[in-house]
């Protein structure tokens, strides 16, 4: 039986501009009580087809062909619904579980009460007494203590717990059918594995189909029976989750299934060339970074512990901070950037304590240690275009000889990172897309062609196919042009590649540092184990483990939590890690 | 069931309900559409600038076509009514006043042609002054931060409380006649707090903008970074905030004269109500005296009210409306 039917449908928004085909021509039905992952990027309608089964498309889009069918309705199209009657449909037959739970949860209302609403909005004359049974189970229903949680107010949960939170609200109805979009992209990997496990419990038993919004392909392996490829508007594969990861027909779906970098798979970049260029010499010795004991506490909160590094630039290197949000890496980007102080200890640069520089020599610090922010978006003034970014520091820092050569300079960088200068350089940047906005960024790093680079997150913002090309383009910086890099992220697998010696952060304690084929090939700290464990894999094969097992993984965490011991791997030439 | 009536009311154009038909576009909405294109093209914003240009007009026109001359005391006959108009005494106005005399026999179009372009330029002068104060007070706050911003916080919260009236009554009170200039002076000493604080808050959130980390990283000075990074950004919310503060700045000026604090030998719109009001003009019925002005004001209102939507509008695409 299914419980719901798409046919046909297309979706239209239309704009001054003429008519914008979101979606077109998409038939796909869900079974009771399977799953279904739709999968594309930023942009490929994946949403808005789901939003369309629930009659919630922002104005002015509208379907303008096709019809949606849910079993529960019998014969009646979803389209013909009048407004009341399909309000009376959502949540009690289709459910949505939203992207940010942190946004969705009315912040002046206890849990409980929060489901209750949802339950009165369509039954009549429900006692206090059956509410408080109903919401208590559900809540139990999404691993939560309802005694302790249902009396809270939403700021008093963790992300984790407010996705959950949502999820119970979504199934306490017991719909046919759960709409869940891209719930865990705001949570970390170890509270994504325990959400989405739950979600799968809770649906699989109430019986829903379920239809999971993502762009992760690991997490569609490990989570949905069927999967729906869609691009641009359009169902380029439909089938079993297996049969596309092993054997994909379309070549999108192969371009998507290739572009996941993996921990032990095949490497991404290019092979590092014979002659790697000379990085920062100096005759004595003198490293290029150097941290003294530096730790950094905000008021009460201890950010980073006390700890030492050295990383001597004369063969370039790309370092890895690993860790969580919250676990400190930002913070250690943001010291070694000199935009904050160290609570305790000193940040050298060679051999120069970079909160003691006089005003002479900022602008000279500054031009040898560069960054890429995560934000593309942010990163780009909205006023200027997008060439003031790369023109203005090249001029700042006394690199240009005329007009002329700002703009060669500019156009050669822009074609070492594979963009079109003439195609980009003039535009706005809300005329680019995020890819290219970073790899303006990693060009104007090159440009400038500092002795060291802080790249914070530089690709978790962008979209998955476009990730490996990028750090390509950064892992090049090192090969071809001696850049040493700091390289903070969460995704172990791209550390994995790109990265001669990884740290990873818990707390503001390094827990394990070597080489990444020790580290995150073998890990050995619990939880380094646990991060690793909880990648979603995309192999069906693998399995992501059950509920239980996160569970008993963040009770043992909890116990190491105050002062972990740091798990030394190994040493790699050119750079060495004290802690304290 | 008389709530089931309402929630089944039918939506016009739409039968199928919203995101389930095409929704249906008048022609009117299709030309709106079109303007989404250009947000400078909003109907608010260009009619609010015709209000305010049709005062200047008067100003620049009246001063060709008429003579500026008859706003002194016994340029004509007392109490005239405008052209057409039959006064107390039975007399019809004529082309000579064609909007009639006061009690002195003072030209009312020559008093609205210098008065009114007064009014405004009090305002905008005032406006100016605040502004310039305000932006430069809200960079320092939100930028150096720490004991600067306390005392400059402070101290606009303090001003903020103050009611701008009562301090001004009391000064011209004992200064007696002062300049126009003067007085847009005085003024603007209570319409710098709310620029500094909205600038304040906006500095401080765009201060950890991408855009300015990557300022800073690329060595740009802190002249820079508040002048050419961050304050173009600002644009609309300055000029949002200009005529807010203009408006506030007539409204304080207008209340000064209208109690006969103001400048008195030069004509403003305020001055001339506080005359017809001193000798009464409501009992004698002399309602073009008090009234026309009163309606230039209100034009005036209108205007910059119009141009402070309009402007909401170009900065907030949310609040465009098909």
């Amino acid at each position: 039986m299914t419980v719901l039917d798409i046919r046909n449908i297309s979706i239209d928004f239309p704009t001054s501009k003429g008519v914008v085909h979101a979606v077109s021509d998409v038939s796909l039905s869900v079974p009771q009580g399977r799953r279904i992952g739709f999968i594309g990027e930023s942009g490929s309608g994946k949403t808005t087809t789901a939003l369309a089964a629930m009659r919630m498309l922002a104005a002015p889009g509208f379907v303008s062909e096709g019809e949606i069918h849910l079993n529960a309705l019998g014969d009646t199209d979803i389209l013909a619904l009048s407004e009341e009657e399909m309000r009376r449909v959502r949540l009690r037959k289709i459910s949505y579980i939203p992207q940010g739970a942190m946004n969705s949860l009315n912040p002046v209302m206890r849990v409980e009460t929060q489901i209750w609403d949802g339950i009165l909005a369509h039954e009549a004359g429900v006692t206090q007494a059956e509410l408080q049974r109903r919401s208590d189970a559900v809540l139990e229903g999404v691993g939560l203590d309802p005694k302790i949680v249902g009396r809270l107010y939403p700021h008093e949960l963790s992300g984790g717990m407010k996705q959950r939170v949502c999820i119970a609200i979504g199934v306490c109805l017991q719909p046919d059918l759960i709409i869940a979009d891209e719930p865990t992209s705001a949570l970390d990997v170890i509270t994504q594995r325990h959400v989405m496990q739950t979600l799968r419990e809770v649906q699989a038993r109430i019986g829903a189909g379920l239809i999971l919004i993502g762009h992760d392909m690991g997490l569609m392996a490990q989570s949905v029976d069927d999967l729906a490829v869609l691009r641009l508007g359009e169902l380029v594969e439909f089938g079993p989750v297996r049969q596309i990861l092993e054997n994909p027909q379309h070549p999108y779906t192969k371009e998507l299934i290739s572009s996941v970098p993996l921990v032990g798979g095949e490497s991404f970049l290019d092979p590092t060339p014979a002659e790697v260029p000379k990085g920062f010499t100096t005759q004595d010795g003198t490293p290029l970074l150097e941290l003294k004991g530096v730790g950094k506490t905000y008021g009460a909160v201890t950010a980073l512990h006390p700890m030492s590094f050295t990383l001597d630039g004369a063969v370039p290197k790309i370092i890895s901070i690993v860790g969580q949000s919250g676990s400190g890496k930002s913070t250690m980007g943001s010291l070694m950037l000199g935009f904050s102080p160290p609570s305790t200890g000193e940040v050298l640069f060679k051999g120069q304590d970079i909160n003691r520089i006089g005003k002479a020599d900022q602008l000279t610090f500054r031009k040898q240690v560069q960054a890429v922010f995560q934000d593309p978006y942010a990163c780009f003034n909205p006023f200027y275009r997008v060439d003031h970014a790369l023109k203005f520091p090249f001029k700042r820092f006394g690199l240009a000889q005329s007009e002329d050569h700002v703009q060669e300079a500019m156009e050669e960088a822009c074609r070492a990172v594979g963009l079109d200068p003439a195609l980009v350089l003039s535009r706005y940047p809300h005329q680019l897309s995020g890819g290219q906005r970073q790899r303006l960024i990693v060009a104007r790093a090159l440009m400038l062609s500092p002795n060291l680079l802080i790249a914070d997150e530089p690709v978790s913002m962008v979209d998955a196919s476009l990730r490996s090309s990028i750090l390509k383009n950064i892992h090049d910086l090192k090969d071809r042009h001696g850049i040493s890099i700091v390289y903070i992220t969460h995704d172990l697998a791209t550390a994995y590649h790109v990265s001669d010696y990884v740290m990873v952060l818990y707390k503001g304690h390094v827990v394990e540092a070597g080489p990444p084929k020790d580290v995150i090939g073998d890990p050995q700290h619990t939880y380094t184990r646990l991060l690793i464990d909880s990648i979603p894999w995309p192999e069906v094969g693998r399995d992501w483990g059950s509920a239980d097992d996160a569970r008993a993984a963040l009770e043992e965490l909890g116990r190491i939590g105050g002062t972990p011991q740091t798990v030394y791997r190994g040493d790699i030439p050119g750079f060495t890690l004290r802690q304290g | 069931m008389g709530v089931q009536g309402t929630t089944d009311r039918a939506i016009p154009g739409a039968a199928r309900g919203p995101g389930a038909a095409p929704p249906e576009l008048t022609a009117r909405q299709v030309r709106r559409m079109k303007r989404f294109d250009n947000p400078w093209r909003n109907p608010k914003l260009i009619w609010g600038a015709g209000l305010l240009l049709s005062i200047v007009a008067l100003g620049i026109l009246g001063r060709l076509f008429w003579d500026t001359d008859l706003v002194f005391t016994g340029s004509g006959m007392p109490r005239q009514a405008p052209v057409g108009v039959e006064n107390i005494r039975g007399q019809i106005g004529s082309w000579a006043h064609p909007l009639g005399t006061d009690v002195s026999g003072k030209d009312l179009l020559a008093l609205l042609i210098v008065g009114a372009p007064n009014s405004l330029y009090v305002g905008v002068l005032a406006s100016l002054i605040g502004m310039s104060t305000g932006i430069f007070l809200g960079f320092t706050a939100g930028f150096v931060g720490g004991r600067t911003d306390d005392v400059i916080r402070v101290l606009s919260d303090v001003m903020i409380t103050i009611p701008p009236l009562l301090i001004l009554v009391v000064f011209q009170a004992a200064y007696g006649d002062i300049s126009l200039t003067l007085m847009a002076l005085l003024i603007a000493a209570f319409v710098w707090q709310s620029p500094t604080r909205l600038i304040r808050a906006q500095v401080l959130s765009m201060r950890e903008a991408g855009y300015v980390q990557m300022a800073r990283l690329s060595g740009a000075s802190t002249g820079h970074i508040m002048f050419r990074e961050m304050l173009p950004n600002l644009v609309p919310y300055l000029f949002g905030s200009f005529i807010a503060n203009v408006t506030t700045s007539i409204v304080t000026a207008v209340g000064l004269e209208v109690l006969g604090l103001g400048p008195q030998r030069i004509p403003t719109l305020g001055r001339v109500i506080y005359d017809a009001i001193n000798s009464g003009a409501l009992i004698q019925n002399l309602w073009w005296w008090w009234g026309i002005p009163t309606l230039l004001l209100a034009v005036m209102f209108i205007g910059l009210l119009l141009i402070n939507l309009g402007l909401d509008e170009v900065s907030n695409p949310r609040l465009r409306r098909l």
